[in-house]
C-alpha cells in the first residue's frame, strides 16, 4: 500500500504574533497537520527572498511566511516591507513555472490560534496533490 | 591508416559506434556547444567554434570526488572514481586538441590524477581540420599551432566537401574506424592532394597573429612591476569569461557541499575556479596578493606565456580566440601581447 | 543625432579645465565591430572617441569601479570622472544616486540622445547581412542605419537591427546631465514590455521547462553580475567562497559562514543565483541589456528582470531610474499596497 505523500512545509513566522499565535494553538490543544517546520524570525520584513528560495533549494514542498497584521507589526513598519518584498518574491517563482500554490503568505495574530491552525490545514490539502517539490530541488 | 568517408555515411557510422558515448558540436539557438549525440542524424561537422572548448568532457566543470555518510562506526568514505566509459569526441579542433595535451602536463608528471586520467584514456578525440578558421579571432600559427596539427588527436578528419578525408594516428582512431569498416573506401591519390591543399589555403586564411611571440617569454621577465598591466586592465570587468571559456586553463576549487549535518551525509566535489575572480587569492588570514585587476591580468598573461614556458616549455595558449572574441569589453589578448613585446621602446 | 565634433570638444574641455579626473568613452576597437571603452586622460586622446550605433556599453559600470579604487587610495582626488552616457545608462546613474552609492558631484555626466534611434543588436545584424561581415555601422538620415562592409555600404531600417530593449525604450534622451549633446526627441515606445509576451504567454510548464533549458547551460562565469553597475556588493550573497575577509575576522566567523548555493554549475543552484539576482535587481534594473549581451551562452537574461520591472510598475507604481530623490523600490511602501495574496 502506498504511503501518502505529506508535504513538509517550511513557515517563517514572526516572533511577536504569528510565532505566538502557533504557540497559543499548541497550548490550547487545537490540531493541526504536523507538515510544518516553524522558524521563528524576528520580524516578517526581515525575511529575505535568500531564506524561500534556499528552502526551496534545500527541498521544501511549501513555503509560508506569516506576519501580524498591518498596522499591528511590533516595529511598526516591517510587515509592510515585507507585503511588497514577498509580492515580488511570489510573482517571480510563479514567473519561473513553480506552482503558484507552494508559496503563500498570511497575517497571524498572537491571538489567532485557530487561525494559524485553519491557514496549516488548508496548505497541507492543497500541497498534497502536486506532490513533491522538484523542480527547485537540489539534486542529490 | 587512411580513408575516406561518405558524408552521408557519417550517421551509419555513428550508429556504429553506439558502445561508445558519443560527444559532439551541437548548436543551440546561433551558438555551438559540445552535447551528447542522441540523434546520429543531427550531427554536423560544419560548426564554427564551440562556446566552451571540448575540456569540459574530460575536465567537467563540476566533479564528485568523494562521498562521506556517518554510521555507527564513525563517517565512512568512499572514493568515487569516474567509471571508464569508451568516450569519442567528434569534431575537436587542433588547438582544442592541443590544449588537452598541455592540460596532460598539468594532471600528470608527477602525480598522476587519477580522475582525470581515467576519463582521459577513455576518450577518443577525433580531429576536424579548420577549413575555414573556426573564429575571426584564431592565431593558432602564432603559437606553435596549426589548423591541421594532429598533436593530441586520435584521427583527423579533412573536409573534402561531400566526402571526410580519415588519418588515423593511434590505436584508439584504428579502434574506430575498425568498428565502421565497410562504410569506409580507400583513399585515391588526388583525395589526399585535395586534404594537403586544403591545409595549406587553410594556414593562409589565419587573419590574426602575434609578431615575434619567441621574445614574449623573456620580455615579460622583466615586466612584473610594469605600469602596462594597470593601463590594459582599466575596462576588465573582473567577470570570468576569458578563463572558463580558455581550452587550456585548468584551476579549481574543492568543496563539501553537505546534504544534511546530522547525521553527517555529503559529497566533495571539484568545480572549475577562476583566477579573474577577485578572491581566487584570498588567504584566510585576509591577505590577498592579487587584489585588483592589474595583478590578475598579469597573472594571466604571466601564467601563459612565461610560467608555462619556464615549466613545460609550451606557450599555454594555443590560439582559439575565444577569449578576444567573447571579452565583454574586448580586452584582446593579442593587443596586449603586442604591446608587451613594444614596452619600452 | 549628436555631432561627434562636440562630443570631442566638451571631453577636451573638461579636460584641459581640470574638472575631471579622466573622461570614459568609447572607441574603435581595430579587431571587430563593437568599441572598447576609452579612458581619456590626456586632450589629445580625446580624438579617438566615436559615437556610433555600436556604442552599446553602459559605462555607468565604471562608476563602481573608481569608487572602489578611491575607497583604497589614502588622499583620493575628489573630482568627478566624466561619463558619456545614453538614455538608458543615465538611468542607471540614477539609481546609483537614488541608492547614495555615489554623490552627483562624483561624475560629470556628457549626456548623448538616441533621438529616435538606439543601439544595434550584433546578432540581428548578423542574420541580416546574411554572412556578409560588417566593418562600421554609422547613424544615417531617416531612422535607417549605415552598414560598411567589403562589399559597399547598405542601409538598413534601423528597426530592423535595434536590440530589443531599444525598440521598448523609456529614456532615449538622458534623464540626467550636466551637458546634453543631439536633439531632445522622443522614441516611441508604444508597449514598454512587448518583449515580454513571448515568455508570459506560456503556460507555467513551458515558462518552467524555458527557464530550465536556458539555466542548465549557464556556467556561472558571474559576468551579468560583474557588468551590472547595479550589482555592486563587494561581498555577494549568492558566491558563497566570497567573503570580506579582513584582519579582524574571527575563526568562528569564517566557519559559521552560510553557504547559501553551491559553487556547482547545476540547474537547482544556477535558479537561486539568478533568482536572487533578480529580486536584488527588482526596481532597479533599468534594461541596459548588457547582462544579455555578456552572457556567453546566450541565456536571454532581459526576460528574467524585466518580468520584475512590469510587477514593480504594476503593482506599485514604480519607475527606478528617473528621480534621484526616490526612495528604492522595498525601501518604502504604500498603506495600498495590494495584499489579495495574503490569507
Amino acid at each position: 500500500m502506498a504511503e501518502e505523500f505529506e508535504p513538509t512545509i517550511v513557515a517563517f513566522l514572526c516572533k511577536w504574533c504569528s510565532s505566538a499565535g502557533s504557540d497559543l494553538a499548541g497550548v490550547s490543544r487545537m490540531e493541526y497537520p504536523p507538515n510544518v517546520v516553524p522558524i521563528t524570525v524576528m520580524c516578517s520584513g526581515s525575511v529575505s527572498p535568500l531564506y524561500i528560495f534556499s528552502a526551496f533549494n534545500r527541498g521544501a514542498d511549501g513555503v509560508l511566511i506569516s506576519g501580524c497584521h498591518p498596522g499591528d507589526c511590533h516595529y511598526i513598519k516591517g510587515n509592510y516591507y515585507a507585503r511588497r518584498r514577498i509580492a515580488l518574491v511570489k510573482k517571480l517563482l510563479e514567473y519561473v513555472g513553480l506552482e503558484p500554490e507552494r508559496f503563500q503568505m498570511s497575517w497571524v495574530s498572537a491571538a489567532e490560534g485557530t487561525k494559524y491552525t485553519q491557514v496549516i490545514k488548508d496548505f497541507v490539502k492543497e500541497l498534497k496533490p502536486l506532490g513533491p517539490q522538484t523542480k527547485l530541488r537540489r539534486n542529490r | 591508416m587512411e580513408k575516406i568517408l561518405e558524408k552521408k555515411s557519417l550517421p551509419q557510422w555513428l550508429r556504429k559506434l553506439s558502445s561508445y558515448e558519443i560527444y559532439a558540436p551541437t548548436k543551440e539557438g546561433d551558438l555551438w556547444n559540445f552535447r551528447l549525440v542522441v540523434n546520429p542524424e543531427s550531427v554536423d561537422l560544419s560548426h564554427f567554434q564551440t562556446v566552451v572548448s571540448p575540456k569540459k568532457i574530460i575536465f567537467p566543470q563540476r566533479e564528485v570526488l568523494l562521498e562521506f555518510n556517518s554510521n555507527e562506526d564513525g563517517v565512512e568514505v568512499r572514493e568515487i572514481l569516474p567509471e571508464e566509459k569508451p568516450t569519442v569526441i567528434f569534431g575537436v579542433r587542433p588547438c582544442d586538441a592541443k590544449a588537452i595535451i598541455l592540460t596532460d602536463k598539468v594532471f600528470g608528471g608527477d602525480f598522476e590524477d587519477p580522475y582525470y586520467w581515467r576519463r582521459r584514456k577513455s576518450t577518443a578525440l577525433v580531429g576536424l581540420a579548420c577549413t575555414p578558421p573556426p573564429s575571426e579571432n584564431c592565431f593558432c600559427l602564432s603559437v606553435d599551432g596549426s589548423p591541421h596539427a594532429k598533436d593530441g588527436l586520435d584521427m583527423l578528419m579533412t573536409d573534402l566537401r561531400d566526402r571526410y578525408f580519415l588519418e588515423s594516428l593511434t590505436e584508439k582512431g584504428n579502434d574506430l574506424i575498425k568498428a565502421g569498416k565497410e562504410l569506409f573506401q580507400e583513399p585515391k591519390a588526388a583525395d589526399k592532394k585535395e586534404a594537403e591543399k586544403i591545409w595549406a589555403e587553410s594556414a593562409k586564411k589565419i587573419k590574426r597573429q602575434v609578431k615575434d611571440v619567441k621574445r614574449i617569454p623573456a620580455k615579460l621577465k622583466g615586466m612584473f612591476e610594469s605600469a602596462l598591466w594597470d593601463e590594459e586592465s582599466l575596462s576588465c570587468i573582473r567577470c570570468g569569461i576569458c578563463t572558463y571559456l580558455c581550452p587550456t586553463c585548468h584551476c579549481f576549487d574543492i568543496n563539501d557541499e553537505i546534504v544534511s549535518s546530522s547525521p553527517l551525509k555529503g559529497e566533495r566535489v571539484r568545480t572549475w575556479d577562476n583566477c579573474q575572480f577577485p578572491d581566487f587569492t584570498m588567504h584566510s588570514s585576509g591577505h590577498n596578493p592579487r587584489p585588483d585587476r592589474a595583478t590578475r591580468l598579469r597573472q594571466r598573461i604571466f601564467h601563459k606565456f612565461q610560467y608555462f614556458v619556464e615549466r613545460f616549455q609550451n606557450y599555454q595558449c594555443t590560439g582559439c580566440g575565444r577569449c578576444v572574441s567573447k571579452c565583454p569589453v574586448r580586452i584582446d589578448i593579442i593587443e596586449v601581447l603586442d604591446k608587451v613585446r613594444e614596452y619600452g621602446k | 543625432m549628436a555631432k561627434l565634433e562636440e562630443l570631442k570638444n566638451e571631453v577636451k574641455r573638461i579636460l584641459k579645465e581640470g574638472k575631471v579626473k579622466y573622461a570614459i568613452g568609447y572607441e574603435r576597437d581595430t579587431n571587430g565591430l563593437l568599441p572598447k571603452p576609452a579612458f581619456i586622460k590626456k586632450t589629445e586622446e580625446a580624438d579617438k572617441l566615436i559615437w556610433e550605433p555600436t556604442c552599446v556599453y553602459n559605462l555607468s559600470r565604471f562608476l563602481v569601479d573608481e569608487k572602489r579604487k578611491m575607497a583604497k587610495e589614502k588622499n583620493p582626488d575628489q573630482r568627478p570622472i566624466g561619463l558619456i552616457i545614453k538614455g538608458c545608462d543615465s538611468r542607471a546613474v540614477v539609481v546609483l544616486l537614488q541608492e547614495k552609492f555615489i554623490k552627483r558631484s562624483d561624475v560629470y555626466l556628457i549626456g548623448v540622445s538616441c533621438e529616435n534611434s538606439g543601439v544595434v543588436d550584433e546578432r540581428k545584424l548578423q542574420k541580416k547581412l546574411k554572412g556578409k561581415k560588417a566593418e562600421k555601422i554609422e547613424f544615417g538620415e531617416k531612422e535607417n542605419f549605415v552598414v560598411t562592409t567589403s562589399e559597399g555600404k547598405i542601409e538598413i531600417p534601423a528597426s530592423e537591427i535595434l536590440a530589443e530593449r531599444c525598440l521598448e525604450c523609456k529614456a532615449s534622451v538622458p534623464v540626467i546631465s550636466d551637458v546634453l549633446l543631439g536633439e531632445k526627441t522622443k522614441r516611441k515606445a508604444d508597449n514598454p514590455f512587448k518583449s515580454l509576451e513571448r515568455v508570459e504567454s506560456m503556460s507555467a510548464e513551458e515558462r518552467w521547462a524555458f527557464w530550465k533549458a536556458e539555466l542548465d547551460k549557464c556556467i556561472r562565469c558571474y559576468a551579468c553580475r560583474s557588468v551590472c553597475p547595479m550589482c555592486y556588493c563587494d561581498e555577494c550573497v549568492a558566491d558563497t567562497i566570497n567573503f570580506a575577509v579582513t584582519a579582524d575576522t574571527t575563526a568562528e566567523e569564517k566557519a559559521q559562514k552560510i553557504k547559501w548555493l553551491e559553487k556547482s554549475p547545476v540547474a537547482s543552484e544556477n535558479f537561486v543565483y539568478h533568482m536572487v539576482r533578480a529580486i536584488h535587481l527588482a526596481g532597479r534594473c533599468i534594461d541596459c541589456g548588457e547582462c544579455e549581451r555578456v552572457c556567453p551562452l546566450d541565456i536571454p537574461l532581459r526576460f528574467l528582470n524585466k518580468y520584475l520591472e512590469k510587477e514593480a510598475q504594476e503593482l506599485f507604481g514604480y519607475e527606478p531610474g528617473f528621480d534621484p530623490e526616490q526612495p528604492s523600490l522595498v525601501a518604502c511602501f504604500k498603506d495600498e499596497d495590494p495584499q489579495d495574496f495574503i490569507r
